[in-house]
């Protein structure tokens, strides 16, 4: 296999891992908040459930969560599970990152001094209001080093992809390997995590240097 | 008359904060609220301003009733949606300021009157605006409050209740957390509010500026109004023993 | 602590789920049904780590001697081929949740001959030790105390680890290192950190084509045969397989597409 068609093949696989990566992002950042604000509901069942989700989430490998979502319907309810393979693969991975964004949140929502509600309260801003002004513009700020983290996370884990055998870059590196007997293909798929990951810590980087206009 | 409190009981567990205490501000007037700490002044302030709800009594603000109690003695508020009402009636600068941080002098001031009272922003621009230049720190509007001093900061806090155009403005503590020396320019700005007879109620430590400034001087103690009356009256012949006994404290 | 507790009983409770479910609904999820109509999907589930049974060939596309046979079946019945690469460790769960049809990726058949329906064996393996020529290791008995390397979840590994297979010589070894690929393990062999690989002949040959220092012991440490593994009730399919597999050994397509894979060629076993 020449280099030119092992980058090729290879290369189709990193944008799958970016499809991971984006997607779940893009549904696990807002979920992650709703399931914060689910935890301080007030109704008790809620929170507890909650709290049930997120320790589960946090107890178990992600490697087994993919596995329960992909062959659960099945086994739980006889249903097949055909084209159910990607649907259940980003399922997995954003239920799973939420949980870990909805406890970043919610360390940053309970660092908001109370002063900041009681200003608000007394200025006759809604509680509707006193979330989106008020109290998110400052827990964003707050939680970038740690949200970071957790997206520099994700872009490792989404080689975890290959529990399920979707042909993301990791999974197709290690066939690649094995076929050509070449470690090659892993350094390719070095680098791109290498490269992928200092975009991320880039473009994290400009944000918070965005939110540097106050302390 | 701007806002009546009647018979007002509030307590936290099992420890009574206020004990039946009324009192009335008139349009115009500057109070003082002096006492020891953990005499309920601040618990007095927070619910008149609503951020407490009160066990028992009557507020009302403008003879409009915001609470008031039933018959087995538990006090009810009016529904939310109206207490919204309410609240633009009252101001309160609290001791710590509480500015937000996210957001530029300027736009602390002009945030709630655009987005609650939904008036437009040119005419709160203006308004702000016209605040500052009054206290003194114009040039600091495009300034985030991390940029400025405490006593600025709490100029701000001022200007930030104000441009809501209340019917009176409380103030709780408002020195305290400031070093001495700019403790003046904070007390200057509330001074210069007197002067043009805006409705007042100051809880303060500060002794010589609520005999010289207010109209009238109630002095806490235990959860009561232990004494109350003109601030020469109280300052300088105080009829109760308590009220001698925490003066005597200051004038050492 | 409670929470700790809470969360592993969940885990497990839906582990524990698995199993029982599988029992029952087996049947739902069976092929067999519609596999006499045109319009059958074989869905095909291998691993893709598998050379050269089944893997990214030189093009990078799917493919190997396993992936062209099933391809070959398909067109002989005129159903439509879909490639199912699974992850190894979930093969179980891939077969009986029906999102393939068998497991058909160099399995091995040996040892696991009453936990699937078998299709016929069609290629013999042997597990051999790869030494580097060298090394003066020729025999078995020279492996005492030397290191010795496997990739997990393989014939060769489990033949290791089994009391009635080779247990007891993988206790003279100084030690037996585990692998994730054998493209590591050999590459561990080439630099000297280990003096010997456990693995199929199949496998081995494959590695070692284009290089001249390494060689075979010999002496085999096993024996075995790859077959076809299907769910225990689908014999509707799994007769179908065979009949094809005879037919295409018949034609002169199964030594033809064997011809295309040297490094197994000698081991297939329809052709002879």
């Amino acid at each position: 296999m020449t280099l030119i068609t092992m980058l090729t093949t290879m290369s189709e696989g990193m944008l799958r891992t970016i499809g991971i990566f984006v997607l779940t992002l893009v549904g696990s950042l807002p979920l992650g908040m709703i399931v914060a604000l689910l935890r301080k509901s007030r109704f008790s069942v809620i929170r507890l459930l909650i709290r049930v989700y997120i320790s589960v989430i946090r107890g178990t490998p992600l490697m087994l969560q993919l596995l329960v979502w992909y062959f659960g319907p099945y086994y739980l309810f006889g249903w097949s599970i055909r084209g159910w393979r990607f649907p259940a693969l980003i399922l997995g991975f954003i239920v799973n990152y939420a949980a870990y964004f909805a406890e970043i949140y919610r360390g940053g929502i309970e660092s908001i001094p109370a002063g900041q509600y009681e200003a608000a309260e007394v200025l006759g801003y809604s509680k509707g209001q006193t979330f989106m002004r008020i109290i998110l513009p400052q827990v964003i700020k707050r939680i970038m080093p740690s949200v970071t983290n957790e997206v520099i996370t994700l872009v490792k884990d989404t080689s975890l992809a290959f529990t399920l055998a979707y042909q993301e870059v990791f999974s197709l590196a290690k066939q690649i390997s094995a076929s050509q007997t070449s470690f090659m293909p892993f350094l390719i798929a070095g680098i791109f995590y290498f490269v992928a990951n200092y975009v991320v810590a880039f473009i994290m980087e400009r944000i918070e240097k965005a939110l540097d206009y106050y302390k | 008359m701007i806002i009546e409190m009647k018979n007002i009981r509030k307590h936290f567990g099992g420890l009574e904060v206020l004990k039946d205490i009324s009192f009335v501000v008139d349009s115009g007037e500057v109070v003082s609220i002096i006492g020891p700490s953990g005499s309920g002044k601040s618990t007095l302030l927070r619910c008149a301003t609503f951020l407490e709800t009160i066990d028992g009594g009557e507020i009302t603000y403008m003879g409009e009733r915001a609470a008031y109690t039933v018959e087995d003695g538990k006090a009810v508020y009016v529904p939310h949606h109206e207490l919204r009402h309410f609240r633009s009636y009252c101001g309160l600068v609290f001791q710590q300021f509480h500015l937000f941080p996210h957001y530029s002098v300027l736009k602390n001031l002009i945030d709630a009157p655009v987005e609650v009272q939904k008036r437009s922003r040119e005419e709160a621009v203006e308004t702000a605006m016209g605040l500052l230049r009054k206290m003194g720190i114009e040039d600091k509007a495009d300034a985030y409050p991390y940029q400025l001093s405490g006593g600025q900061q709490q100029r701000v806090a001022i200007a930030r209740a104000l441009a809501m155009k209340p019917e009176i403005l409380f103030f709780d503590e408002p020195t305290s957390a400031l070093d001495p020396e700019l403790t003046g320019e904070v007390l200057k700005v509330i001074r210069q509010l007197a002067d043009e007879r805006m409705t007042m109620v100051v809880v303060t430590h500060e002794m010589p500026f609520a005999k010289a400034v207010s109209n009238r001087v109630l002095f806490m103690d235990g959860g009561v109004i232990v004494e109350q009356g003109h601030p020469l009256q109280v300052f300088d012949n105080p009829q109760e023993d308590r009220t001698k006994q925490f003066l005597r404290v200051f004038e050492r | 602590m409670m929470k700790k507790i809470i969360a592993t009983l969940m885990a497990f409770t839906m582990l524990a789920a698995v199993p029982c479910a599988a029992a029952s609904d087996a049947e739902t999820a069976s092929g067999a049904e519609a596999a006499s109509g045109e319009d059958f999907v074989f869905k095909h589930g291998f691993d893709l780590d598998y050379p050269p049974y089944s893997y990214r060939d030189e093009k990078g596309d799917i493919g190997g001697f396993d992936v062209e046979m099933a391809q070959a079946v398909c067109e002989y019945y005129g159903w439509k081929y879909e490639p199912v690469p699974f992850n190894w460790d979930a093969k179980d769960a891939e077969l009986n949740a029906g999102s393939c049809d068998c497991i058909w990726s160099g399995f091995t058949m040996n040892g696991r001959e009453d936990d699937y329906l078998w299709s016929k064996p069609y290629s013999d393996n042997t597990q051999m030790i790869m030494v580097k020529k060298d090394s003066g290791i020729e025999k078995l008995d020279d492996l005492a105390g030397k290191i010795v390397g496997v990739q997990t979840s393989t014939s060769a590994y489990d033949l290791l680890n089994d009391e009635e297979g080779q247990a007891a010589l993988a206790q003279t070894f100084g030690s037996l290192e585990v692998y994730e690929t054998y493209t590591i393990a050999f590459n561990d062999l080439k630099a000297g950190a280990i003096d010997a690989i456990a693995i199929d002949v199949t496998s081995g040959n494959f590695l070692m084509s284009g290089e001249t220092d390494y060689a075979f012991l010999d002496e085999a440490l096993g024996s075995e045969q790859y077959a076809i593994g299907f769910r225990k009730d689908d014999t509707e399919l799994c007769d179908k397989i065979n009949a094809a597999l005879d037919a295409l050994a018949k034609d002169g397509t199964f030594d033809k597409i064997g011809k295309k894979y040297p490094e197994i060629y000698d081991y297939l076993t329809l052709n002879k």
